[in-house]
C-alpha cells in the first residue's frame, strides 16, 4: 500500500496527557505560547513532563478506501484520543496523520445536540456545522428522520428523545452527510437490534461505494459484523495490527491474562514434611498427550508430583477454575484410595476429550485423606495455583464463546 | 481531492496551510453563526415565561434606581448636558454593550463546550452568533431608548449627522468589549479565576466609566477617564445620540485605531491556542 493511496495514513502518532489538572491547564499555557512561538505544540515532543503519561505512542497504520479499521483496546487505551487526533479536535505531541478528504464523525452520543432544539433544528445546525447549504440541510432532514424512523419526533425537543433515539439521530446525521472517512466511536450500543442492523447494512453500502471506516466499539459482535482489519491498542501502544478477528482475539486474551483471583500471585513455598503434613503436593500440570497446545476436545494428561514422608492412603483430584478464579469449571476425583510410597511419586490420569472452550484457566490440586475426606495436602488453594491455556485458531466463533464467557464445549450430536 | 495533515509542528509553520484553512471555516462561518444565533434565542427563551422582557429588565432597573436617587438628592451627581434619565439609559445601554461583547466570546465557548470537544466546528461561527446575540440585544433595547430620545427630543438636540455616526460608535464600543473578552478566552476556557475576575473587573469598569454620572474634568479620576478606552466611546456615541456632538472624537479615533490590531491579534491567539484548549476540556 502506498502513502498516496492511502485514505488515512498514520505515523508514529503520539499523544500525552497529564494527570493532574492544575499541571495539565500549566502546561496547557506552555503549549500555547510555543504554538504562537513557532515551536512544536508540546515541550520536548519525546519526552514526559512530571504527571504526564502517553495516551498515545508511536502509533503508525495505514487504511485505503473501501476498508474498515475496527480500533479495539481497554478502557483507557488510547481509542478515542486517537479519534480525536484524526478527527482534528486536538494536536498530536509527535508524529503525523494525512487524511485524503473530508472526515465524519460520531465521536459520542448525542454529540454536538443542544437538548432544548427539536430533531429538525439540531439536524438544520449539525449540516450548518458540517458547511451544507441551506437547501442541502432540507433534503437532509427528510433523509435522516427517514432512515432513524424518527419522522413523528423531528419536532420533538431533542430533550425528550431516548438514549436509542439520539443515538439513531446521531448516526442518521453523520452517515448522510457521506464523509471520505467515517469515524465511529461506540455510539450503536443503545441503539435496538433493529436499527443496528440497519445501521451494519447501510454502513456495508458505505465501504462498498468506496468509503473508508474506523470504528471504535467493545461488541465483538459489532466490530466482526463490519470490519475487516483491527488495530489493538495497549497503554496507547500499537499491540497488534491484523484481522479484526485476530485482533479481538489477542484483545480477549490480554484480557484475560490480566484477570486473576486472589491467591494468583501468592508465592508457593517449599513444605516441610513432618507429622502435621505428611505429604506435599509439588506440582500439578496438564499436557496434550499428543504434545504441544491443549486444544479442545483432544486428549490431556493431568500429572500431579508429590512428596510422603511415609507410605500413605490417599484419593487425589483437581479442579479447573476461570482466569478470574471465581468460578470452578470442572474438576475430577479418583474415589479409589491408592497408596502413596514414602518419598517422591507422581499421580497420572488422562482426559480424553478436553471439554473447556479456548481461553486461560488456573489448575488446583488436591490430596485427601480417605477416612476423614480432609486435605493432606492442596496445590493452588492458598498458593498459586498452575496456569494453562486452551488453544484455538482465531475465528469469529472462538470470540463469539469468548464474549459470552462460554466455558465448556459440549460434544453434540445433530440430526 | 483536499488532503488534511495533523502534526505537532506550530500551525504558524505552514502559513499557507493555516491561511487556507482559516479562509475555510471564516467562509461558511456567517451563515452558519446566524442560523446558530436564530436556534440559540428559540432555545434560551423557550423556557421562560417572561422571555425578552429579561433583555429590558436590567437597563431600566438600573434607570430607574439612579434616576430614584439623583431626584431623592441621595447621590449628588453633577450636571449633564441632557437630562439625568436621558444621561443615565443611553449610558447604560452603550456600556450593556460593551459589557456583553467583552464577555460574549467566552460564554459562548464555554457554552457550547460539549459541542467543541466532540465536533470540530468554525469556533468563528460561535464566535460570530455571540456577536450578532449582542446586537440583537441592543435592537431590542432601542425599543425603549428610542420612545424617550422622542419624549425628550425638545431638551436634546437630535441631528441627523450625529445620530447617523452613532452606530459607528455602538460599533467600536462592540469591538473594543469583543477584542479583550477574545484576548482572555482561552485562558478563560482553562481557568475559572478568568471568567470570575473578568465579572468582578466589569463591575469595577463600570463605576470607573461615565455611565451613569459625568466624570470630573479635573484631578485623578479625570486622568482615570483619560486612561479608560471605555470612556471616550462611551462619551463620543451619547453625544452623537442626544446633543448633535461630541468633545471627545481624537480620542475616540485612537481608541478605535488601537482596537483593530488588539482584535487580530486576540483571533490570532484564539485560533491557535484551540487544539490545545480543547485538549483539557474533556
Amino acid at each position: 500500500m502506498t502513502r498516496e493511496a492511502a485514505v488515512l495514513s498514520v505515523s508514529n502518532l503520539s499523544k500525552k496527557y497529564c494527570r493532574d489538572l492544575g499541571r495539565s491547564l500549566w502546561y496547557g499555557l506552555g503549549d500555547v505560547a510555543r504554538e504562537l512561538t513557532l515551536g512544536g505544540g508540546s515541550a520536548r515532543a519525546g519526552s514526559l513532563r512530571r504527571g504526564e503519561f502517553w495516551a498515545l505512542r508511536d502509533v503508525s497504520f495505514e487504511l485505503c478506501a473501501g476498508e474498515s479499521l475496527a480500533v479495539v483496546g481497554a478502557n483507557g487505551a488510547g481509542k478515542s484520543t486517537l479519534l480525536k487526533i484524526l478527527y482534528g479536535l486536538i494536536k498530536p505531541d509527535a508524529g503525523r496523520v494525512r487524511v485524503a478528504g473530508r472526515v465524519g464523525a460520531m465521536i459520542e452520543l448525542g454529540t454536538g445536540f443542544n437538548p432544548v432544539l427539536t430533531g429538525r433544528e439540531n439536524v438544520r445546525v449539525g449540516a450548518a456545522l458540517l458547511g451544507l447549504p441551506r437547501a442541502g440541510a432540507d433534503d437532509l432532514i427528510g433523509a435522516v428522520a427517514d432512515f432513524a424512523g424518527l419522522e413523528e419526533f423531528m419536532d420533538t425537543p431533542v430533550q425528550f428523545y431516548s438514549s436509542g433515539m439520539q443515538a439513531r439521530l446521531s448516526y442518521a446525521v453523520a452517515a448522510h452527510l457521506r464523509p471520505d472517512l467515517l469515524l465511529v466511536d461506540e455510539v450503536l450500543a443503545v441503539g435496538d437490534l433493529a436499527y443496528q442492523r440497519k445501521c451494519f447494512n447501510h454502513m456495508r453500502k458505505y465501504l462498498d461505494e468506496g468509503g473508508t471506516l474506523v470504528f471504535v466499539s467493545h461488541s465483538p459482535y459489532h466490530v466482526q459484523s463490519i470490519c475487516r482489519r483491527g488495530i489493538l491498542l495497549e497503554g496507547g501502544r500499537l499491540a497488534f495490527d491484523g484481522t479484526a478477528v485476530e485482533c479481538l482475539d489477542s484483545h480477549f486474551g490480554t484480557q484475560l491474562r490480566g484477570e486473576s483471583g486472589d491467591g494468583a500471585n501468592v508465592e508457593r513455598r517449599a513444605v516441610v514434611l513432618d507429622e502435621d503434613h505428611p505429604v506435599a503436593v509439588e506440582s500439578v500440570a496438564a499436557e496434550a498427550t499428543g504434545g504441544g497446545e491443549l486444544r479442545t476436545g483432544e486428549e490431556v494428561r493431568v500429572t500431579l508430583r508429590y512428596r510422603a514422608l511415609r507410605g500413605t492412603d490417599a484419593l487425589w483430584g483437581f479442579s479447573i477454575w476461570t482466569g478470574d478464579q471465581w468460578v470452578c469449571v470442572t474438576g475430577g476425583l479418583d474415589t479409589t484410595p491408592r497408596r502413596l510410597a514414602a518419598g517422591a511419586g507422581e499421580l497420572r490420569c488422562r482426559i480424553p476429550r478436553l471439554p473447556l472452550a479456548a481461553g486461560s484457566y488456573w489448575l488446583k490440586a488436591a490430596v485427601i485423606d480417605p477416612d476423614t475426606f480432609q486435605p493432606l495436602a492442596l496445590l493452588g488453594w492458598r498458593d498459586t495455583p498452575q496456569p494453562f491455556d486452551v488453544a484455538e485458531d482465531p475465528t469469529a466463533l472462538k470470540n463469539t464463546r469468548t464474549m459470552v464467557n462460554q466455558l465448556t464445549v459440549l460434544e453434540v450430536l445433530w440430526d | 481531492m483536499e488532503e488534511v495533515i495533523y502534526s505537532a509542528e506550530s500551525q504558524l509553520r505552514s502559513p499557507a496551510r493555516f491561511v487556507a484553512d482559516t479562509w475555510a471555516d471564516l467562509r461558511v462561518s456567517p451563515g452558519l453563526a446566524w442560523r446558530l444565533f436564530l436556534h440559540s434565542l428559540r432555545a434560551n427563551y423557550r423556557r421562560s415565561w417572561l422571555g425578552y422582557f429579561w433583555l429590558l429588565a436590567p437597563p431600566l432597573a438600573t434607570t430607574v434606581i439612579w434616576v430614584s436617587l439623583n431626584s431623592a438628592r441621595v447621590l449628588k451627581v453633577g450636571p449633564t448636558e441632557t437630562p439625568y434619565t436621558v444621561y443615565v439609559l443611553t449610558g447604560t445601554m452603550l456600556w450593556q454593550v460593551f459589557a456583553d461583547a467583552i464577555n460574549s466570546p467566552l460564554q459562548q465557548l464555554s457554552n457550547a463546550r460539549a459541542i467543541l470537544t466532540k465536533s470540530r466546528v468554525p469556533h468563528e461561527a460561535l464566535l460570530l452568533a455571540g456577536l450578532i446575540e449582542v446586537l440583537f440585544n441592543l435592537a431590542v433595547r432601542l425599543l425603549v431608548l428610542l420612545p424617550v430620545l422622542l419624549w425628550f427630543r425638545s431638551e436634546l438636540n437630535l441631528t441627523p449627522t450625529a445620530l447617523a455616526l452613532a452606530p459607528f460608535g455602538v460599533a467600536a464600543l462592540l469591538l473594543l468589549g469583543f477584542a479583550l473578552g477574545l484576548m482572555l478566552t482561552p485562558f478563560g476556557l482553562l481557568y475559572q479565576d478568568v471568567p470570575r475576575g473578568l465579572a468582578l473587573a466589569v463591575g469595577f469598569w463600570f463605576f470607573l466609566t461615565p455611565v451613569i454620572y459625568p466624570w470630573p474634568s479635573s484631578g485623578r479620576a479625570a486622568l482615570l477617564a483619560k486612561l479608560n478606552p471605555v470612556a471616550p466611546l462611551l462619551e463620543a456615541t451619547r453625544g452623537w445620540l442626544t446633543t448633535g456632538g461630541t468633545t471627545a472624537a481624537r480620542e475616540f479615533v485612537l481608541v478605535l485605531a488601537l482596537t483593530l490590531p488588539v482584535l487580530l491579534a486576540a483571533w490570532l491567539l484564539q485560533r491557535l491556542a484551540r487544539p490545545h484548549v480543547i485538549a483539557r476540556l474533556g
